[in-house]
């Protein structure tokens, strides 16, 4: 059992998402980085399934009453190295203290926290309040159920530094363009990834406004579609939308360009103020980007 | 002609037209059949909406050229008219916020803003933004009126709303800057429930007046 002493800001219970219920209004949800949540599982020993923590801007501290292994990746933590497992002790109390540089850290405790499976995950639903075993980040005086989800012996050395991202902005997002190209004159892409963008306070796991200074794109309207995490929207206003994990997954808006997977994790880890510029790649770089990190998670064998 | 283009690195969005429209709907469904029943190798998930299906695929299984081709290979070869379900009623009472809003805007009285609303049977077109939010139409034209100027930071469940030629219901809590004219008690989405949302698109709903 492990006891919540601090919530920290906002701290949600995570593993993989829910997909496949999208047709039904319910994000995929998930880990917003779900690089750094699968290494810091890796590091744990843990299944890929298990469900860890998601630390928003200041993390937790946590009282274990039995001995055990946390690994916590992602952003940097005041209070604890990261990228590696460290034991704790039956008693006493591990402390993230303030996330930074970066904004998520993720803390995956061995054996995994077992909170009831709602609708096929553990995730906590922002939207639907529903799932993370209390439909909202934790709270002071919160018991957390450690599971046996575990998956052989947690690693002996930290994760290599090579196979880590960047934690500190100012952030290279690569894009794929669409897929609602056709609602924007043909330089509008090109305008957009001339320009650097900022990331402004509103800001949470379902999306993230942008200023785009000296920018006005115009579009044409669309009707509402289905939309994906990554997704880079345009509102009349010519703001800028890009969706996360918890994404609506209808929009009206239409979507210039989408993030590639292997860059959500950088998304992730934007806060406010921080600067992103987007470049365009093709397809083909995006497998390759996504194939590069998923390399670094296989099993050494 | 259908239109295919790349969501990503991991989905393609199909559009089959661009209108709110049954006929067009009723493709999108059978598209949406075809997929079930005959899924493309590597494809995880389909989501229809309005007149498109986005389409999740898996990079380790096929390629977005493969699964357009299999896409391709249902354009035309489609059932022409899947059929759409029973009317469900809707017990609604009309005490919203914007009701007094709607009739000065539209210059109707409040019991002809009810009566138009609820005299007519309705089509959901799609099941999205947030969970089991239920989009329908089409609403009478005399009842179409643009969003609200400024939307609300919380909409409760159970709140019916009208903008443009749609008319929809909140299924959880949500910012929302629809001109809400009424509220049911019906629970229209249930973590629980199999499957969780009271509806999906072709379903076809009437709102009922209830005191």
């Amino acid at each position: 059992m492990i006891e919540v002493i601090n919530p920290g800001r906002w701290t949600t219970i995570q593993d993989r998402g829910r997909p496949g219920r999208e047709r039904f209004g319910i994000p995929p949800g998930g880990a917003a980085d779900w690089f750094a949540a699968a290494v810091a599982n890796r590091l744990a020993g843990n299944h890929p399934d298990a469900a860890l923590l998601e630390c928003t801007a200041a993390g937790p501290s946590l009282r274990f009453d039995s001995d055990g292994v946390v690994a916590v990746t992602g952003a940097l933590a005041a209070g604890t190295e990261t990228w590696l497992p460290r034991l704790v002790t039956r008693g006493s109390t591990f402390a993230i203290g303030a996330v930074g540089p970066g904004l998520r850290s993720y803390a995956a405790v061995r054996g995994g926290i077992d909170v009831p499976v709602v609708l096929g995950s553990r995730s906590f639903c922002q939207r639907g309040t529903f799932g993370g075993g209390f439909g909202r980040p934790l709270a002071e005086g919160d018991r957390l159920t450690v599971g046996d989800f575990v998956n052989g012996d947690p690693p002996q050395a930290a994760w290599p530094a090579g196979h880590r991202l960047s934690m500190l902005g100012p952030w290279e997002v690569r894009v794929i363009a669409g897929p609602h190209t056709d609602a924007f004159d043909r330089f509008a892409l090109k305008r957009l990834t001339d320009i650097a963008c900022r990331a402004t306070p509103a800001l949470d796991r379902m999306g993230m406004r942008l200023q785009t200074l000296g920018l006005h794109l115009r579009a044409d309207e669309i009707l509402t579609t289905p939309v994906t995490a990554g997704a880079v929207q345009v509102t009349p206003s010519g703001e800028m939308i890009v969706l996360l994990a918890d994404h609506p997954t209808t929009g009206g808006y239409p979507v210039i360009a989408t993030v590639v997977t292997a860059d959500l994790p950088l998304l992730a880890q934007v806060r406010p103020g921080d600067t992103i510029r987007f470049r365009e790649v093709d397809l083909a770089e995006a497998d390759r980007a996504r194939r590069r990190l998923d390399g670094w998670l296989e099993p050494e064998t | 002609m259908w239109h295919v283009a790349r969501a990503g690195d991991r989905a393609l969005l199909v559009t089959l037209g661009k209108a709110i429209d049954p006929a067009l709907l009723a493709q999108v469904l059978a598209f949406d059949q075809a997929l079930q029943e005959r899924r493309p190798e590597g494809l995880l998930d389909a989501i229809p909406a309005y007149a498109s299906v986005l389409c999740r695929y898996d990079p380790a299984i096929t390629t977005a050229e493969r699964l357009e081709k299999g896409i391709r290979q249902l354009e035309g070869r489609l059932r022409s008219s899947p059929s759409f379900g029973p009317i469900v009623e809707i017990p609604t009472t009309y005490d919203g916020p914007d009701l007094g809003d709607v009739a000065a805007k539209t210059d109707l009285s409040t019991t002809a803003v009810i009566e138009l609303h609820s005299g007519r049977e309705y089509l959901v077109y799609c099941v999205g933004f947030a969970p089991g939010f239920t989009y329908c139409g089409a609403l009478d034209d005399q009842l179409v009126v643009p969003r609200r100027a400024s939307p609300r930071a919380r909409v409760a469940a159970g709140s019916v709303g009208i903008a443009g030629s749609q008319t929809g219901i909140y299924a959880v809590e949500s910012p929302g800057g629809w001109n809400l004219i009424g509220r049911t008690d019906l629970r229209l989405f249930d973590p629980a429930a199999d499957p969780p949302a009271r509806f999906q698109p072709g379903d076809r709903l009437r709102f009922v007046p209830v005191r």
